[in-house]
């Protein structure tokens, strides 16, 4: 289970999250969305582990996995890497490489990849591993409607294999009702509202 | 134009003296450069890579280090091995380790400031998608340091650079005794004192030049590795 209780962050007197209670329930799929700036990012990167918060308590899974708005392509193939720290899995990179389109690219320098072709390999790295918390901040934002279709897929094979919770942030109502089954509306950084889809 | 012509006539004539010092130097050199960077890249990296309490305070401290006068460092060094000193048994002193030992002194802090900034300011997105994927500490490291390795080789020349023109620490633990401890530096330094200033002008062209072709070799290495 995933709780917040009293949470807030403050960057130069500006409260970028301010959350006094949270429960995300395990196996829940949580989509967070809002305008730029309200907080979505920031929540996503307290449950990563990635940023402290100024005050309150976070209770997470250790086994978490996130995958940034920017993911970063390491040199190297596009199958090297989605292998990186996970070199026994090369049938399963080899699968989701299938599934989201890339297979074409496996052996290409993922430094040469677009960024949707990016964003797409960056998903591939993280459902390569298994994690009890998915955290996923805006997975589609560079992708087409097939890209983003292929994502659900592969999101929603993932999850049955897992079945671990997942939070993850977009602009798109359609993906978030396709990915998830609540969502939470986040404006300047507090919980605007908050319902199943 | 003298003392170009010098300074070729020197490398051409195989002195036998010349080839002596080179060799000091690019001993003092490659072990100061490799002992510093085994040390500063990785601790560097690490000290960028992660938030703990007094950071702002080390950095500083790292900082005011990557300052310190060569001869303080000569000192230090000198009087930890004199033969009064806590290391006086160890009969260091006036030998190329205890050269090695006072560079090292001023050259990890260089190399551990340098790759502290370079990681804090370029290795954000490498961080954030490797701790994504749950990597641990020691292979964030590593990935940092192979990502920005084309960055990394200018702190790496950058600590070459400061070994091997390095005269104050040098002179001091290492004496400037011919055939054994005089490098570059401290011949030209020796020369300059006799009032040979053409030959001393030489040998630092004859400095120059080493230090161009180890420049372009490192530089070479890493594009070669880069491209395949």
């Amino acid at each position: 289970m995933v709780e917040l209780r009293s949470v807030k962050k403050v960057y130069k007197d500006r409260t970028v999250l301010d959350v006094p209670q949270l429960r995300i329930q395990h196996g829940e799929s949580v989509a967070l969305t809002g305008a730029n700036g309200s907080g979505k990012t920031t929540l996503l990167r307290i449950l990563a582990r990635l940023l402290r918060a100024d005050s309150g308590t976070v209770t997470a899974p250790q086994d978490v996995l996130y995958l940034p708005q920017h993911p970063y392509a390491f040199r190297g193939t596009v199958l090297d890497n989605v292998l990186i720290g996970a070199k026994d899995r090369r049938e399963q990179a080899l699968a989701l490489l299938e599934t989201l389109e890339l297979s074409a690219l496996a052996a290409k320098p993922a430094q040469s990849l677009s960024g949707g072709e990016l964003q797409k390999l960056a998903l591939c790295r993280v459902l390569i591993r298994p994690c009890a918390l998915l955290l996923l901040d805006e997975p589609t934002a560079a992708l087409d409607t097939n890209g983003t279709r292929l994502v659900c897929d592969a999101l929603a094979r993932y999850k049955a294999q897992t079945d671990c919770t997942v939070v993850l942030s977009t602009h798109a109502p359609q993906f978030a009702a396709k990915a998830a089954e609540r969502l939470i509306v986040l404006c300047d950084g507090r919980i605007e509202s908050d319902g199943s889809i | 134009m003298d003392s170009i012509k010098q300074a070729f006539d020197l490398l051409f004539s195989l002195d036998k003296e010349l080839f002596q010092i080179l060799g000091v130097t690019l001993r003092m050199s490659f072990f100061s450069t490799s002992i510093s960077c085994l040390v500063g890249l990785p601790l560097g990296t690490l000290i960028g890579t992660r938030q703990f309490r007094g950071k702002s305070f080390l950095k500083k401290l790292i900082h005011t280090c990557m300052g310190l006068p060569p001869v303080v460092a000569g000192l230090l060094v000198y009087m930890l091995f004199t033969h009064y000193g806590p290391f006086g048994r160890l009969n260091l002193l006036f030998t190329v380790t205890a050269m090695v030992i006072a560079q090292c002194v001023l050259i990890i802090p260089l190399v551990t400031g340098l790759t502290a900034s370079f990681v804090e300011s370029e290795s954000r997105p490498i961080i954030e998608t490797a701790r994504g994927l749950g990597l641990s500490d020691a292979r964030i490291i590593l990935l940092c340091l192979s990502e920005g390795r084309a960055s990394l080789l200018s702190v790496v020349l950058n600590a070459f650079g400061r070994s091997i023109a390095e005269v104050g620490a040098v002179s001091i633990v290492g004496g400037n005794i011919q055939w054994k401890t005089r490098v570059m530096t401290t011949a030209i330094m020796l020369e300059t004192n006799k009032g040979k200033f053409s030959f001393a002008l030489a040998l630092g062209i004859v400095l120059l030049i080493l230090a161009f072709i180890v420049n372009a070799a490192a530089s070479w290495i890493v594009k070669e590795r880069a491209d395949g």
